[in-house]
């Protein structure tokens, strides 16, 4: 059974529930935890809604890279994602966390995708590569 | 992802169904600011059917939040993996959040 799986998606929100079908049959084909897949799920949203939304400076068409593998043992199996795009510099992990403590009224609207993907995810590795932003996120999953 | 409304005593419900993110956030904010605009103050959020929602659908309640008086605005049924998001976001401490959506009704009465 293959422990990846890589698509590759527009950047286009659209394309979200491509991506949702794909998590899905990985999920099964691997019997993954319910919980787990959800954050999986999350997280890349979060990153994909950023990237095509904020991402790129022209309007044409790009091509954003995922790709799933499952590693590990029986025991400790460990999701990772990869997530590679052509949009401009960006670095997730740089970005400040937001205050999540104040009032409806001081609440700001938005800012809070990568926060949940950073909380949601065991780690997050960010680099820039061949002109391209790559980001690695994992995940371990018990049993 | 469809959402149903129905009307119970002067709160409207808004049962949302399947799954809320980036890419369909905005019909359920449509909807919601339809539903103010048209003059209702009193709104409950059905989640029951709800399967997921991303930071998009969490802005849309937070418009929602800011828009109605204090109170007057509640959730209903969150599946456990939603409520671990409102949690993180931090949302469990400004929106009211009940377990049926009679309860949530009766609260923004």
């Amino acid at each position: 059974m293959s422990r990846h799986a890589t698509v590759a998606l527009k950047n286009d929100l659209a394309e979200l529930e491509r991506l949702s079908n794909v998590i899905e049959g990985f999920g099964k084909r691997h019997a993954l935890p319910t919980a787990a897949l959800f954050d999986l799920h999350l997280a890349l949203d979060e990153i994909l809604t950023n990237v095509v939304s904020y991402g790129y400076d022209d309007q044409h068409e790009h091509e954003i890279i995922v790709r799933l593998t499952l590693g590990g043992d029986h025991d400790s199996r460990q999701i990772e994602v990869e997530v590679e795009d052509d949009g401009r510099p960006f670095n997730p992990l740089e970005t400040a966390p937001p205050d999540v403590s104040t009032s409806v009224e001081d609440r700001p609207i938005g800012g809070l995708g990568i926060h949940l993907a950073r909380r949601v995810m065991d780690d997050l590795e960010y680099r820039r590569q061949r002109g391209k932003n790559v980001l690695v996120m994992r995940k371990t999953v018990a049993g | 992802m469809q959402i149903a409304e129905a009307k119970k005593n002067a709160v409207v419900v808004l049962s949302v169904d399947g799954r809320v993110d980036a890419s369909n956030a905005a019909t359920l904010e449509q909807k919601i600011l339809a539903v103010i605009a048209a003059g209702e103050s009193r709104l409950v959020i059905d989640c029951s059917r709800l399967e997921y929602m991303s930071s998009a659908g969490l802005r849309v309640l937070l418009i929602a939040a800011k828009r109605l008086t204090t109170g007057k605005l509640a959730l209903a049924s969150l599946n456990p993996q939603t409520r671990d998001v409102f949690d993180i976001a931090g949302f469990s401490s400004i929106l009211q959040i009940h377990r049926t959506q009679d309860d949530a009704v009766a609260a923004v009465q």
